[in-house]
């Protein structure tokens, strides 16, 4: 039994991997996407919403399923037609990453997209009158006041994340969920095991809840004294 | 000339055969076919079985773990060659995937109190008897012992018929003797209970038994894989893996 219990803890290690990773695709892919939103340009602009809205609108299991299983048998079909019979082999751990990160980068587009819109127009227009080019402005006057904005939001987001990280288990990685169930499966004593994994992910959002509340005080400094207009 | 070119091509795909490893995809959730030991090995009957046929075409297995609800994408993303995890032969999944012939078959049987007298499916007029939805025991239960007066209880999975049946609310079962001795009659709850009636292999209900599954348009390996469990049934192979597991001949009829 002991030896199952350490079996999950360090599927732990995989669930907050995979998590840490997905968290760092979804965010570079929200930025890219609210950018793309708010640019103004017409192709960007269709793209980024026809993204945020199939990808919002498609639950992960089947995205999951689709591109992992569905882009395999593509590939490997297409390689056969040109006479390679050997067949690709996506690595799980990248797939699962890329597919968690480009599901959650919809729900990251639209969270930061929210909260540059919150910051008022003024402040990036007088930025430009002092001469301050469009990265610099957006370095020094948007970003601070977007991650303040945002986090809430992040906040959220992440938490759901942490949670799509047990569908990799679909794709063959082994984290605390799939674990957990081979366990229970094998010794016949579901709760002991399913009780031990939930409270390993609430000791995991926990503590990121507390992380993340930290770095909100720190980006909320004196906001609550001084209304920023 | 001709027979030299026949004699060089046997041994080319010899040695071909033997160098490419056989993934085998499978489901470690299903104690005591396969599941996974603390340290993380994968055991059971299929994998015993799964190494014997390797053995007998000279290749070797090497397991590959897989969730049940994509056992069959894998397949034929190619993350393996075949499945040997327990998988039904069914119509539904046969127009997917090839089959094997089958290397097992476990029979059904009927469970309740210990002393019910017994002599067809009348005696157990008036019962309430659980089974699992959607199951192939549910299509037995059905068909020969509602019609004999049986009250039949569909249930969401074969746990909640033992709770049921510990907390009162059921007088037996119907299930796939393997499990439900795993499940209940080895354990403390289920003592006083046991089986009655003949082993159910009824195909009409039951299918074809449990068979490899490989993809579509691999004729030579599925050839090789049925003359591979003739021939460990034959040698003895078989019987000595299935006495490690069970206490008769999982083969079935």
């Amino acid at each position: 039994m002991r030896d199952y219990y350490l079996a999950i803890l360090n599927g732990s290690l995989l669930t907050v991997a995979v998590s840490l990773a997905s968290l760092a695709v979804a965010t570079l892919i929200g930025l890219l996407g609210a950018a793309a939103k708010l640019s103004g340009r017409r192709p960007l602009v269709w793209l980024a919403t026809s993204y945020t809205t199939v990808v919002r609108g498609i639950p992960e299991l089947l995205m999951m399923l689709l591109i992992f299983y569905g882009g395999a048998i593509g590939l490997n079909n297409l390689l056969e037609a040109f006479g390679y019979e050997e067949g690709v082999d996506l690595d799980p751990f990248i797939a699962g990453v890329l597919t968690i990160g480009f599901i959650y980068g919809a729900y990251m587009t639209e969270t930061f997209r929210g909260a540059i819109l919150a910051i008022p127009k003024g402040q990036m227009e007088a930025a430009w009158a002092f001469g301050m080019g469009r990265a610099q402005t957006f370095v020094r006057i948007t970003l601070p006041q977007m991650v303040r904005y945002a986090l809430p939001s992040f906040t959220n987001n992440w938490l759901v994340l942490i949670k799509a990280t047990a569908l990799v288990s679909l794709i063959g990685l082994h984290d605390m969920t799939y674990l957990a169930k081979q366990s229970s499966a094998a010794v016949r004593e579901p709760f002991a095991f399913f009780l031990f994994t939930a409270a390993l992910y609430l000791v995991y959002t926990s503590l990121s809840l507390w992380a993340l509340r930290r770095l909100s005080e720190r980006y909320s400094l004196g906001a609550d004294k001084v209304q920023l207009l | 000339m001709r027979k030299t070119l026949v004699a060089l091509a046997i041994t080319t795909l010899a040695g071909a055969a033997l160098a490419a490893d056989l993934r085998v995809g499978l489901n470690p959730a299903y104690e005591p076919f396969e599941s996974k030991t603390a340290t993380g090995e994968i055991v059971g009957f299929d994998v015993d079985i799964a190494n014997a046929l390797c053995a007998q075409i000279q290749r070797k297995c090497v397991f590959v773990e897989s969730e049940w609800d994509s056992i069959i994408p894998g397949l034929q993303a190619k993350k393996y060659d075949v499945i040997v995890s327990s998988m039904s032969i069914t119509p539904e999944r046969a127009r997917v995937v090839d089959f094997t012939n089958r290397y097992y078959k476990t029979p059904s049987a009927i469970v309740v109190k210990k002393g019910t007298k017994y002599d067809g499916p009348a005696s157990l007029k008036g019962m309430k008897i659980g089974v699992l939805k959607g199951s192939t025991q549910e299509k037995w239960a059905l068909g020969e012992l509602k019609p004999a007066g049986v009250n039949v209880v569909p249930y969401q999975s074969q746990n909640q018929v033992y709770l049921d049946i510990k907390a009162g609310r059921l007088d037996g079962t119907v299930a796939d003797k393997v499990e439900v001795h795993g499940g209940f009659l080895r354990k403390p709850e289920g003592q006083d209970f046991g089986y009655v009636g003949a082993d159910q292999y009824d195909q009409k209900y039951y299918g074809e038994g449990i068979g490899i599954a490989l993809r579509k348009g691999q004729g030579d390996l599925k050839k090789q894989l049925n003359d591979a469990i003739a021939t460990i049934r034959a040698n003895g192979t078989y019987a000595n893996i299935a006495k490690k597991y069970f206490d008769f001949d999982p083969y079935g009829q």
